[in-house]
């Protein structure tokens, strides 16, 4: 099957300008200006098929947004190969645009000043949206997210979680093929997250569009994404399943063991591994991945074991020591 | 550009019914309309308090031209300031993104977007003085004097668009560009006067850098009987160049904006 969004060796440079502090440094750049190269996006290469739903994580200026604006064709790569649905972004064709949608969860769309039913009304006549069509799609939509008359309200009245998803209806209705969802539930709160989540994943499935979404919420990527492509310093570290980067990027697991009674003789647990937590019967553990069967084993032989489970450790902390690892080169400088 | 016309249509269906709702802004409008009617006519009386004829214009015809001035520029209110405005708010914010990704032609898209219901209120000003002004000079005004009327407040109109167009689009490069929209208010107003009165220096400049003279003297002149065929071929001609020269600007400067923001 032909990708649905395919990329090579992408790469985006912004040239920023770039002034000492102090008002003599200000007032010269007013008429000279130095520019420094920064290097966004690193020749990244993927490809996405059509109905996978992918996260995009990395940390502030990883080169997600910028990523992201390419292949919505708002940002002109520097170098490389773009291809979403057959097009090229850049171009912004007619044809193409009817068939992605873009949400930034930090930026509305809607005029806050009318009711967002009004605003979908905008939407239908700027996608040329057939009326019966519109109708299905839109009262599809609405009862999904359980909007009910939050439509009819003026979009100003609404509350943060309210507005994003009456934001992710409108942007929608012309059932894009396509899905890039910047932070889409950022500030939220967790109910509201997971309404946006459920929202996602139904729309998804009912019509096999593709997703292609960046969140600082694991919650949300674990919920929703099979694939994660994690990029650092504009640079591809990381492509595969979540099971495989906690894999991949975690030196360490958890050991929790349980014991019968040890008569207040608890060893020291120290010459296990490094001890995370202790109750009289109860212990928890961190040790390398590579000693964990070992460990077990000993354990298991010299001590009153009742229950032993070993866990990858929580996918924020591995991401987190993902995103820790230095970068390669001190010009690469990060851009939002 | 039927299509164009249709969203414009639309959007100015949906953001008058909302606008209806607040009636205070009608007053408020109708209040200052009224206040600079009111100047205008006070400084026109203190002139022709002292000479009844300026640069060849009579005091009903200043008049008449003061009336195309407030009409213009209750166009220029209610169609085209607005959705500039917006243009810089969206660059400034970053919501220019939404538009962009809209299957529609990014300058059409950014230029129907807002409509400023109760700046029509001068629109109407405008006609009542013009009329009076034509009334009160005697003007038997033909057919053909006033189709001319109406081709050159299109052009006229069209012009200013143009040029607006082309101040709001500095906003991708220096993202505040406010006191440029309020140089050309003022700009503007220079164009209350018709535009002969003017020194060559600043006449040509509000000619063909601020085309205040093809907004709003030449429909003037068209109802005064003083429009010569050539001028009105020069207006039509200089809005078709402008209509090119805004068209790339504003491409180059989106080029700009999508090669640079971030």
């Amino acid at each position: 099957m032909k990708p649905a969004i395919h990329v090579r060796d992408l790469t985006k440079v912004f040239k920023v300008p770039e002034r000492d502090a102090g008002l003599k440094a200000a007032t010269l750049s007013l008429f000279k200006r130095k520019y420094k190269e920064v290097r966004a996006v690193d020749s990244i290469a993927f490809d996405i098929q059509p109905g996978e739903v992918v996260g995009f994580l990395g940390p502030n200026g990883a080169g997600k947004t910028t990523t992201l604006k390419m292949l919505a064709g708002l940002l002109y790569p520097t170098s490389g190969e773009l291809d979403v649905l057959g097009y090229l972004p850049e171009k912004r064709q007619k044809d193409f645009l009817r068939q992605i949608t873009l949400v930034m969860g930090q930026r509305s769309q809607l005029n806050w000043d009318i009711p967002a039913i009004d605003s979908f009304e905008l939407n239908r006549a700027i996608y040329s949206i057939p009326r019966k069509q519109y109708e299905e799609t839109r009262d599809e939509l609405i009862e999904l997210m359980l909007l009910g008359d939050l439509i009819n309200k003026p979009v100003r009245n609404l509350s943060l979680g309210e507005r994003m998803k009456v934001e992710a209806v409108g942007a929608l209705l012309h059932r894009p093929q396509v899905l890039f969802l910047d932070e889409p539930t950022i500030g939220l709160d967790v109910t509201m997250q997971r309404r946006i989540r459920r929202f996602i994943q139904e729309y998804n499935a009912r019509y096999n569009a593709t997703v292609l979404l960046t969140s600082h919420y694991m919650a949300d990527v674990q919920a929703l994404c099979k694939r994660v492509i994690v990029i650092h310093h504009g640079k591809l570290l990381y492509d595969g399943g979540l099971a495989g980067l906690v894999e991949r990027f975690s030196a360490m697991k958890t050991l929790s063991v349980t014991f019968s009674d040890m008569n207040g003789h608890a060893p020291d647990f120290s010459t296990f591994g490094t001890v995370i937590s202790q109750e009289p019967n109860r212990v928890s553990l961190r040790v390398g991945k590579a000693e964990t069967p070992n460990v077990t084993a000993r354990m298991l032989a010299d001590l009153p074991v009742t229950d032993l489970t070993v866990e990858d450790p929580p996918i924020e902390e591995v991401i987190e020591h993902v995103f820790e690892q230095p970068k390669e080169d001190d010009e690469k400088k990060e851009t939002a | 550009m039927l299509r164009g016309l249709k969203l414009f249509g639309l959007f100015a269906r949906i953001s008058t019914l909302n606008e209806m709702q607040y009636r205070a802004n009608f007053f408020i409008q109708l209040l200052q309309s009224f206040i600079s009617l009111g100047t205008g006519l006070a400084v026109l009386a203190v002139v022709f308090s002292y000479t009844d004829n300026l640069h060849g214009w009579s005091g009903g015809e200043l008049l008449a031209v003061m009336g195309v001035h407030i009409l213009m520029g209750g166009i220029m209110r209610t169609v085209i300031q607005p959705n500039m405005g917006r243009l810089m708010e969206d660059v400034q914010e970053g919501t220019l993104d939404y538009a962009l990704t809209k299957p529609e032609d990014s300058q059409v898209m950014v230029s129907v977007r807002q409509f400023a219901i109760w700046a029509v209120v001068d629109v109407l000003m405008g006609i009542i003085v013009l009329v009076w002004a034509l009334v009160s000079i005697g003007n038997r005004t033909t057919l053909a004097s006033a189709l001319l009327f109406v081709v050159a407040m299109f052009l006229g109109a069209v012009m200013i668009y143009c040029v607006f167009l082309m101040f709001t689009t500095l906003a991708f490069w220096f993202v505040r560009v406010w006191e440029l929209m309020e140089m050309f208010q003022s700009l503007y107003q220079a164009g209350r006067w018709p535009v002969g009165i003017y020194p060559d220096w600043l006449r040509a400049g509000l000619t063909y850098l601020i085309p205040v003279a093809f907004a709003v003297t030449v429909p003037a002149e068209a109802l005064t009987g003083r429009l010569t065929p050539q001028t009105i071929l020069i207006a039509a001609a200089f809005t078709l160049v402008l209509m090119w020269v805004s068209r790339a600007v504003w491409k180059y400067g989106l080029r700009h904006y999508t090669s640079a923001s971030s």
